[in-house]
């Protein structure tokens, strides 16, 4: 499928009617094994949705059929109402961190410039233009000045910023994150949140994995609860109920101290 | 010393042998560089193995040798993809039936040659005495195609060492650049066979990159280097081999080696010794913690 790249104008296409990201009975499964069963949801433009659920649950799994990543078995993602089959440069996966090489000879700005490498001449260096692009990312999530830093130096807050730089360069109206509270400082956590909300402010949809219930209560529009299968999906005030937690992470005991609040919230 | 370096020059075989072996050191250095940091030396040994059986079976035939090593590392690249579409199989378990077998098949047919001995020398150890006019041009233009498309997918073949998962987000076809990867690493193989022999050809795939990367974090300093390392290796290592009297390719591989493992102990921020004897003149007295006089 033929899309715009972004910076040009883009037509738009029904997003008045459609939502712009319509999962629809999608199962995937890895031989014999299941991770994703009928799972339908739908996400708007402007939209912070956190997908929720204990390991192996399928958030990545998720993630990635929308990114392309991954084939899906059984159903259907459509963007703007329609099928996605491959890859699409409007919807940009950010992956977890650990998937990647750290010690990777590359500086942080070779990193951000990964963005544009599809978009470019083959033939020609990286202009003046585009480094000034990748330093204003970075500029913005605070990195700057580590540019010519080899990326292995950095820590774990510091990496989640570049690949969020790095996915700002890119441009998409769909943001898939993985994991991007996971093992950040607090101030890395309060910029993220910062940056999701810039991106829904200007029309984009951003859709991201987490297993840390606060985080995901204080910072999103709507939260997915998943357990291979969809348990809940709306407003975190109407999803966070009792019966729907314990359906996905499993009886009391295994509650995280977060979540036990919210259910004693949910009970008062 | 003047004479030591001028005399091996004034024979016309060895002039050609000292353009192959630079040549064979920057193709090698360069995609060498993809093959460390992706972690393929085992991919890289193995190829330069089944390779073997083509080579052989070109040569029986009387056909091109290059030709018979291309077409047998396209096969072994498909096979290898192919078995280890199984579940069950690893791809390093792929890549070791089809190294051994193919190895095999080589030995079996050049076995049969009647002047086995010799011509199994050759092949394994390499003959970089033996390099005609048309043996440099040949290795020139492949090295030329190799390099050029690596320049040409540098960004790609960087993001996919890199992080695959976010290389196939981005559009990228992972299937085809792996299956191009492969090729690119046999036309490497291909034009060293020559010079440093099928066995050997390893050492120059990895020696340099693994030495390069000790030296630096950037990655385009780090082509540059490892291309640098594998050409003086070989020019190196040729004047040892005509002086000493030894085997060229084993004279190259041992002055790459040898190079390698200075930098491993003496290299100016990672070296062994080197980090060592620092920690010492710095913070020889640590409980002092005074920094304004020198040890």
């Amino acid at each position: 499928m033929e899309r715009p790249t972004p910076g040009e104008a883009r037509p738009i296409q029904k997003t008045n009617t459609e939502p712009r990201l319509a999962i629809d009975r999608l199962g995937v499964h890895f031989g014999n094994r299941s991770a994703l069963e009928d799972v339908s949801a739908a996400f708007g433009g402007s939209e912070t949705i956190s997908l929720l659920g204990p390991n192996g649950a399928g958030k990545s799994t998720l993630l990635k059929v929308i990114a392309g990543v991954l084939p899906a078995t059984h159903g259907m993602v459509r963007f703007n109402g329609q099928p996605l089959t491959g890859h699409t440069s409007a919807i940009v996966y950010v992956p977890q961190r650990s998937s990647v090489d750290w010690t990777f000879p590359v500086s942080v700005i070779d990193v951000v410039l990964m963005a544009l490498s599809r978009r470019r001449s083959r033939f020609l260096p990286f202009g003046g233009d585009d480094r000034e692009r990748a330093l204003r990312a970075l500029d913005q999530v605070g990195m700057r000045q580590f540019a010519p830093v080899q990326i292995g130096q950095l820590s774990g807050g510091q990496q989640q910023r570049v690949f969020l730089a790095r996915a700002l360069v890119q441009d998409g109206d769909v943001y898939l994150l993985d994991e991007p509270f996971t093992g950040v400082d607090v101030p890395t956590q309060d910029l993220v949140v910062t940056i999701f909300d810039d991106l829904r402010r200007s029309g984009r949809t951003i859709v991201y994995a987490t297993h840390d219930l606060a985080q995901a209560m204080k910072s999103s529009d709507q939260i997915v609860l998943l357990n291979r299968r969809l348990i809940a999906n709306g407003p975190p005030d109407q999803t966070m109920t009792a019966d729907n937690l314990r359906a996905t992470f499993g009886g009391m005991a295994v509650l995280p101290v977060d979540a036990a609040h919210a259910v004693v919230r949910e009970n008062r | 010393m003047i004479d030591w370096l001028v005399d091996p020059l004034q024979y016309t075989f060895m002039q050609h042998a000292f353009i192959a072996i630079v040549l064979v050191g920057v193709i090698c250095g360069v995609t060498g560089t993809f093959v460390t940091l992706r972690g393929l030396a085992f991919m890289g040994d193995a190829l330069s193995h089944a390779i073997f059986p083509g080579v052989v079976i070109a040569f029986v035939l009387g056909g091109n040798f290059l030709v018979g090593a291309m077409i047998a590392a396209i096969v072994v690249s498909l096979g290898i993809g192919l078995i280890s579409q199984s579940n069950r199989l690893t791809n390093d378990t792929a890549i070791g039936v089809l190294f051994a077998g193919g190895f095999a098949l080589g030995i079996a047919l050049i076995s049969a040659q009647r002047t086995y001995v010799r011509d199994l020398s050759t092949f394994l150890l390499g003959s970089i005495l033996g390099v005609s006019r048309s043996d440099l041009m040949l290795t020139g233009a492949f090295g030329a195609v190799v390099l050029g498309t690596i320049a040409i997918f540098r960004r790609e073949l960087t993001i996919i060492a890199f992080d695959r998962t976010f290389a196939q987000a981005t559009g990228i076809n992972l299937w085809a650049f792996d299956q191009l990867f492969l090729i690119v690493l046999s036309l490497a193989i291909v034009v060293s066979l020559q010079t440093v022999g099928n066995i050997l050809v390893l050492a120059m795939l990895v020696t340099p990159a693994a030495t390069a990367r000790l030296l630096t974090d950037r990655f385009k300093v780090m082509v540059a280097l490892s291309a640098s390392i594998g050409a003086v290796s070989g020019v190196v290592g040729l004047y040892l081999s005509y002086h000493l009297s030894i085997a060229s390719g084993a004279s190259v591989v041992l002055v790459a080696t040898g190079i390698f493992a200075i930098v491993f102990l003496f290299a100016p921020r990672t070296g062994v010794v080197t980090v060592a004897i620092s920690r010492r003149l710095h913070y020889a007295h640590p409980e002092r913690d005074d920094f304004s006089t020198e040890p």
